[in-house]
């Protein structure tokens, strides 16, 4: 007997496995399904202005569709600037910028992400800065500043404090990096 | 006295560290005693741990908070949008989800720390314009900026998400705070039709340069064509970075052809207080002295 095969039942578990991801990554599907794809994120958003291929309206589109696969592939996501003009203009209280963050989070754990997002966490990790400039110690005398600043950059002791508490969030499972 | 914990992040401290003189010196003069925060990290930026988990993101910004409140501060100020932006959404996170923040005081509790939720995260121009007010600032200028036009960049993340912050413009969307800072100052600062775009710098810049440059381009040359400014002034040093250090690299690669000296409101506060301009625009990348002339040539 032939097989019978239901396209309808399957697309929906194809979309279910990113929806139940990225609710669990903080953004409920079914917040997501308001929205009335009106544009005015997509007015606002620089990523669109700046000519990104997915900015948000269709980035909010995609997710609904269940598309992990245009996130996997295709980096836009990475290029949000946080501005937050989306979540303030959404007539739907969509918070489209915090679909973002989510899409980033499931990505992340498929190590879908740049590398300087790599290296910016490593920075962070390994000296509680994501954004460490080569020459600060000297830019700082210049200015008559003390060469290291009160951060933990140079406090040895917070340090590994810091790492203690980092070592029991999500970094201890997702690290691209060991913790140690 | 007013006391405020001093946040510096990471590009404030470590690239563009005479925005931090300007906000020690102004604070000082203001009548507001600096606190350091010792072992603070980056806020943190988004692109870290806010793109890896909701959670890991409120430990990190909460174990920056829980120092402030542990020095007994009510008022943490910074210079940087962005830790402005993290700090605050982390803290709302907090605020609207009590698991959350629970789960983050079990993790930071196992060194010894607590976040309680009471200190309040304020960025400069807001922490002058309701803490000291314009009147008290006005008093305190030692050098007038003797009409400088001044083209003002607020930054995104100082005004939006406003739902998020303990100070804000009216209307976000027709910021007038850092306008009237400046004013108070005795400068000039004109609206123009582009003053809420956003001028790239972030992760578009990482992302995409050549595209994120085109943001800054756009923006800048409409500000010199509607208002034409003798400085820029940000509300925010990552906009800092991009409209001074970028700007020269622009030119430097011949992608622009104008040259307009920008500067963080904290050193355009700072200099009118009489701050010494080697230490508060030190480190300015597109020459600065005709601004300098012109404040320490006034009153
Ligand atoms: S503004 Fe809100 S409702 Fe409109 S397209 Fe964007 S997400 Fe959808
Ligand atoms: S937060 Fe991101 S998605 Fe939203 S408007 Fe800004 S750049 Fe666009």
């Amino acid at each position: 007997m032939e097989k019978e095969v239901n396209v309808i039942k399957l697309d929906e578990e194809f979309m279910k496995e990113f929806w139940e991801e990225l609710e669990a990554m903080g953004m409920p599907v079914k917040e997501l399904r308001e929205c009335i794809q009106c544009g005015r994120c997509a007015g606002t958003c620089p990523m669109a202005l700046a000519g990104l291929e997915y900015f948000i309206k269709r980035i909010v589109h995609a997710s609904m569709l269940g598309l992990k696969e245009i996130f996997l592939d295709d980096s836009s996501v990475w290029g949000c600037q946080s501005c937050n003009r989306c979540v303030e203009v959404c007539p739907m209280d969509i918070k489209p910028y915090e679909l973002i963050q989510a899409i980033r989070r499931v990505c992340f754990r498929e190590y879908a992400m740049p590398s300087n997002t790599i290296d910016g966490l490593r920075n962070y990790y390994e000296r509680g800065h994501a954004v460490i400039v080569k020459g600060f110690e000297e830019r700082r005398k210049k200015v008559g500043l003390p060469e290291m600043p009160p951060t933990v950059i140079g406090n040895e002791e917070m340090r590994k404090k810091f790492q203690e508490v980092m070592k029991q969030t999500a970094l201890a499972e997702v690290a691209p990096f060991p913790l140690d | 006295m007013k006391r405020v914990g001093l946040f510096l992040g990471c590009n404030i401290p470590l690239r563009r560290p005479d925005i931090e003189y300007s906000m020690r010196y102004l604070l000082k003069e203001l009548g507001v005693e600096v606190v350091d925060l010792e072992g603070a990290t980056c806020c943190p930026a988004f692109g870290v741990m806010p793109s890896v988990d909701l959670v890991g993101w409120c430990v990190a910004s909460g174990w920056n908070m829980a120092i402030a409140e542990g020095k007994g501060l009510e008022v943490m100020v910074t210079g940087c949008g962005s830790c402005y932006g993290s700090l605050n959404e982390a803290r709302y996170h907090m605020e609207k989800h009590p698991e959350i923040k629970e789960k983050v005081n079990e993790i930071l509790g196992s060194v010894g720390m607590r976040y309680e939720g009471k200190v309040k995260v304020y960025n400069i121009y807001n922490y002058i314009y309701d803490f000291i007010g314009l009147e008290e600032l006005k008093k305190a200028v030692r050098y007038s900026l003797n009409g400088l036009v001044c083209g003002v960049q607020v930054g995104c993340h100082n005004l939006w998400p406003s739902k998020a912050y303990p100070a804000n413009d009216e209307n976000t969307f027709q910021p007038k705070r850092l306008r009237e800072i400046c004013e108070a100052l005795g400068g000039v600062a004109p609206w123009y039709s582009m003053m809420t775009d956003c001028c790239g710098m972030g992760a578009l810049g990482s992302l995409a340069r050549d595209k994120s440059w085109s943001l800054f381009k756009r923006k800048a040359s409409k500000m010199i064509e509607e208002i034409n400014p003798e400085v820029f002034v940000t509300g925010c040093s990552s906009c800092l970075l991009r409209f001074d250090n970028d700007q020269a690299l622009m030119r430097k690669e011949g992608v622009i052809d104008f040259e307009v000296p920008a500067v963080h409101v904290a050193q355009l506060v700072a200099l009118a207080l009489g701050a010494e301009p080697e230490k508060a625009v030190g480190l300015a990348e597109v020459p600065v002295d005709k601004v300098v002339e012109k404040i320490r040539g006034g009153k």
